[in-house]
Formats: structure tokens, sequence, C-alpha cells
């Protein structure tokens, strides 16, 4: 095991981080409080092979794995750029069909995900089953064409900037007649599909939206892979999601300390300056600690999932999850405190922070969730539901 | 057409640059250094004419080990090669040695088109690109803010304070680029994965049938006599306007400081 980065992830963790410098929170949160998007840092990131660098070579990928598109988003973040669909579209949708489409979908899809020509969101959460994905009613019937699907979605981000969606619904099984999960990529201009935003008091320029689907007409070929490996596609997945959720809060907890930091060296009000002083300095220390421990824990869930490890993958992506949506709220909070009057202003830009970074702690699997799954997998204690 | 950039590996500008206490030289090993920000220009400039025709660019660093660093980064952006001219007895060298060490590597090279930054972010002296053309019988071409490479012709536009000169030469030429001639471009995923693979050579002084003292501290022309730290920043005057004489009381100060 080795804790000295490459030479090629330290040259992109650079390359990154001037890019995201050169937009800037000002930039980013300018465009979220005008509801706009951040188009152009997408498409310029996806040019440069960023978004992509998790998906295969073979389809304008670069080949690399989790541990190098975390570095990506994590830095983005922490130069106050943090791109939610880099969680979604590479990760999440660009895992799956990598992993388990057809050559046609590959081909279809996978030069545009990594060249972030083409967004692709993800769809599972419904209004009735929240986390629980045994609940979920979205149904595809079976036609003389191929499918039809319907359904209700909530909590979806990115569908104003997305072409498709990878909606988790459920069929028919054959044999049984018994529902199970299936996965299908659906245009997001397809006859049938509806959406609209949900009000969110967070400033982020990724909006989240209910999905309607109304007997939305679909090819054969809209559904991922087998039917049968569904559930193995969600899991594969979920990992990535968990992965990239972390590297998206350590990002943001990054760049509230970095804010932080710059801010108590230079603010003087007695004869040093403010961050000489030990009820200032151990807060943003323990922060320090406390997001590097996240960091490193992510890390070690994207060697594991990098190295075909998804089981030892899933536990640790939980935990990195856990401690950096932890990590991050702490983060946002000191730097709040730390800059006093200051961190409640709009020009110093770490209360925007807040809000997002406490979303870390619920989306995309809730703390809760995680404490569930540790208990019951790590621990091996009784389920609780 | 073989395109060398000259690259000069400097010590990062938003650290904390010292210079050597021993003999007054920049210290190079107790900082973290990159390819010098001007540099970037030229390497722009150069992949831009790569990209239009057909050409090769080598990225030539002179510099201590860490050096290879500026090399990397020009591959990563895009160039096909690197060369990096090391030797201890460089250490301490002057523009007029640099000059000479880079004009017998260009002509090992067989350079068509040489490119340069401004000036380096640490020295800043600007000199090198014009001392290298001499040694070397080219013409130089400095300067640019606009670039245009037709066939063997250079043309540049050099911005002055009263009027822009367009000035045009042929090649073999070395040329030297402003910040203001592109945006350059960050190395792209594939870039980086790629810089690994691409030849870097490593020559020493005796590869350019070079002395050791011909360069260094001791054939330098000048001398750093002595190194004054920057005084630290003291607090500045604030003019507190709390019964409207604050506009009086900044004119007095700008006339008495003699702003004005």
């Amino acid at each position: 095991m080795s804790f000295v980065e490459t030479e090629e992830r330290r040259a992109l963790r650079a390359a990154v981080s001037e890019l995201g410098h050169e937009y800037g929170y000002a930039w980013f949160t300018a465009r979220a409080r005008k509801g706009e998007q951040t188009t152009e840092l997408w498409q310029e990131a996806g040019k440069l092979g960023y978004l992509g660098v998790n998906l295969p070579e073979q389809y304008g990928g670069g080949g690399g794995g989790m541990a190098d598109l975390s570095i990506v988003l994590e830095e983005l973040g922490a130069a106050g750029c943090p791109l939610l669909m880099m969680v979604v579209s590479p990760a999440i949708c660009g895992t799956v069909i990598s992993r388990f489409g057809t050559d046609g979908q590959k081909q279809r899809w996978l030069p545009g995900l990594a060249d972030g020509s083409t967004t692709m969101a993800f769809a599972i959460t419904e209004p009735d089953a929240g986390s629980n994905s045994h609940n979920i009613t979205t149904t595809a019937r079976r036609t003389a064409d191929g499918w039809s699907l319907s359904g209700r979605k909530v909590y979806i981000s990115g569908l104003d900037v997305a072409q498709a969606v990878l909606v988790v619904g459920r069929t028919e099984d054959a044999k049984t007649g018994r529902l199970k999960p299936a996965l299908f990529i659906v245009p997001t201009d397809a006859p049938g599909v509806e959406f609209r935003q949900i009000e969110m008091d967070l400033i982020s320029p990724d909006k989240q939206f209910s999905l309607y689907l109304d007997d939305v007409a679909l090819p054969t070929e809209a559904l991922v892979g087998s039917e049968d490996a569904a559930l193995l596609q969600l899991f594969a997945g979920l990992n990535p999601e968990r992965i990239m959720a972390s590297a998206f809060a350590i990002g943001i907890g990054r760049h509230a300390l970095g804010k932080a930091v710059a801010y108590v060296k230079d603010r003087q009000v007695w004869k040093a300056p403010i961050g000489a002083h030990q009820g200032i300095s151990h807060p943003l220390a323990q922060v320090k600690i406390e997001l590097e421990l996240a960091r490193l824990m992510m890390q070690k869930a994207a060697a594991l999932y990098d190295a075909g490890e998804d089981l030892a993958a899933g536990e640790a992506a939980n935990m990195a999850k856990y401690a950096a949506g932890e990590a991050c709220v702490r983060a946002t909070d000191q730097a709040v405190q730390s800059l006093g009057g200051n961190g409640m202003t709009v020009e110093y830009g770490v209360a925007s922070l807040v809000a997002a970074a406490r979303a870390t702690r619920i989306a995309p699997v809730s703390r809760e969730m995680i404490l569930n799954f540790v208990a019951q997998h790590s621990l091996g204690l009784p389920k609780s539901y | 057409m073989k395109i060398v950039v000259c690259a000069k590996f400097v010590p990062d500008a938003t650290a904390d640059r010292r210079f050597r206490s021993e003999d007054n030289t920049v210290d190079r090993a107790g900082v973290d250094g990159l390819l010098s920000e001007l540099d970037e220009y030229a390497v722009e400039a150069a992949l831009t004419v790569k990209e239009n025709g057909d050409a090769e660019v080598t990225v030539l660093t002179v510099g201590p080990e860490q050096a290879a660093d500026a090399v990397k980064k020009g591959l990563q952006m895009g160039a096909d090669a690197g060369v990096h001219v090391i030797d201890d007895a460089i250490h301490g060298s002057d523009a007029v040695a640099t000059s000479l060490i880079l004009a017998k590597a260009l002509s090992k090279l067989e350079a068509d088109l040489v490119v340069f930054g401004m000036g380096s972010t640490d020295g800043g002296m600007g000199v090198v690109p014009a001392m290298v053309a001499e040694r070397l019988g080219l013409p130089a071409v400095t300067l640019g803010s606009e670039v245009t490479v037709d066939g063997t012709t250079v043309k540049i536009r050099r911005d002055g304070d009263l009027a822009s000169d367009t000035v045009e030469g042929t090649l073999p030429l070395v040329l030297s680029v402003s910040d203001q001639a592109n945006e350059p471009r960050y190395p792209s995923f594939k870039g980086i994965m790629a810089a690994k693979k691409k030849p870097v050579e490593t020559w020493s002084l005796a590869d350019l049938e070079l002395s050791g003292d011909q360069v260094g501290q001791a054939a330098a022309w000048t001398e750093v006599v002595e190194v004054t730290a920057r005084p630290p920043r003291t607090a500045g005057t604030i003019v507190a306007d709390e019964d409207g004489s604050g506009a009086a009381q900044l004119v007095e100060f700008l006339s008495t400081n003699k702003f004005l």
C-alpha cells in the first residue's frame, strides 16, 4: 500500500485546481443566485478529459479509475466549484454503462459522458420509497417495440442539464411474475417525460426535480445490459456515487477551511492575528484532521473499488461518505465562526456553504442509513427494519 | 519544422521566496518550483504552430534536478520531447552564461524556431532571447503579443505604449511571446498520462562541449553583493472622515508625500 500519490495524479490535481480557481466560488455562487448553470466549466473540464478520467479509453475516456475521478471533483470543490453532476453522470451512469451496458449502449453514451457533451442524470428515489429501494414502484411493461415506463421520482439532480436519465425501475420477471429491478436509459425529451423543479433553500447551481414518467415508450435497447443483472448494476453504480459524494463534501470542506485560515492569518484585532489564539486555531486544526481522515477513507474506498474489490469498497465508501459529510459540516460551521460577523456576509462567501454542507450529511445516502449499514454488515448486528 | 521552447524552472511566486545566504543566489531547493508562468505562453505558442502545421516541439531547460518538472509540464501540455541540461558547474550562472548553454543546446537540436517567454518570473531580465539570437546569428523577433507562422515567415505584433509594431522574420529565428499572446492550455488528462512515455534527454556541459569555467557563478559578469529582505508591510494611514474634513486630509496626505 502506498500513500505516495503518483506523479500523474499530482499533475491532475494541480491542473484541475488551476482550472477551478480560474472560475472560482464567486463565479459559482453568482451563477447559482441567478438560477443559472455552470455549463462553461463543465464543458471545459470535459474537453480536457477531466470528467471522463474513469471511463474506458476506447470510448473516449481516460482509462483511469475512481481514484482519479475523485481527485477531479475534490479539487474543483476545493477551488469553490463543486460540480455535483460529476457524482451522477460519469461516476454512476458512466460506471453502470461501461460495466454492464451492451456494446451499442457503450458506443452511444460513453463518449459523450467522457467529454461532457452528454450529461446523464440518475433517478432512484421515489416519494413513497425514499431510501428503501425495494419499494420502488416505477414499472416497465413490455410492448411490441420495447418498453413502456411509468412512475414518479423525486430529488433528481440536474434534469435541466441532462440529455438523458438513468431510471431505476422494475420489470415483471417472465418466469415468476414477480417484480425485479431494471435500469433504463430515458432521453429527457422523450414523450411522456416531465419534470418540475423542487424549490430548495440551497445556493447551488444544481437544481432538484420531481420526475414524472407517463407511459414513456422506450426501445428495447433502453434497458441497460441484461435484465437479470440489475441489482449488481445498481450496487456497481452506488459505490462510485458514495466515493464521489465524499469527494464533493471534502472539496467543500477544504474550500471553507482555506477561506477561514486565510482570514484568521490576516485579521488582527489586538496585537497578533486572531489565528494565533488557540480558541481560533484549535478548532481549525481539528477540522483539518477530520477532513484528512475522511479523505484517507475516500482514497481507500477508491483504491479498493479500482482494484475490483466491490464488497470491501462498499464498506469503505459508506464510511468515507459518513466521515466526509460530518467533516464538511464541521468545516463550514467553523469557517463561519472564525469569520465572526463577516462569516455571515455574502462578500466572504462562507455562510452560503453551510446549507450545501448540511446536504452532504443527507444525500445521496443519509448518515443514519450508513450507520444502519455499518451496524448490520460490519458489526453483524440485527437488522432494524 | 523543429520547434524548441526554452523553459525555465522557477520558485513558485506564491510561496515564500528566498536567497541563499552563502552565495546570494536564488534558493531553489528550499521552495517548490514550477515552470515559469511566462514560459507557459511560449509552450502554448509552439503547440499552436504545431497544430496548424507539421512540427515537433521540444522543451529545453537548464537547471538543477527539480527543473525536470518544468520539462514535464511542457510535455503534459503537449510537447513531444524534452531536453534537460544539468551540471553542478551551472549553479549561479548569469544571463550571459545561460545564453551560452542554451545556444549550444539549440545548435545541437538544430532548431528552426526557438520560442521564449517574455522573461522569467524570478530573474526577470528578459534579455536571454536576444543574447541567444546573437550567439546563433539568428534574427530575434521578440515580445510578440500576437504570433502568426505562415510557412517560413513568422509575423508578430509587438504592443508598445504609443504604437503597435508588426515585425516579420524568416525561419530559422528566435521568437519571444508576451503574456498577451495566447491563453495557455491546461494539461489534459491524456496529456498528463502520455507525458511519462515521452523521451527526455539529459545533457551535461561536456555534451555541449562546454567547460565548467565558462559558466557558473565564478564566470558571471556581475556579482550580487548583498541581499536585503523586503521590509515587513506597515499599517497605512487611515483617514477617518468624521467632521467632513476627510477630503482635505486626503489631499494633504497625497501632497505631503508628493503623490500629487
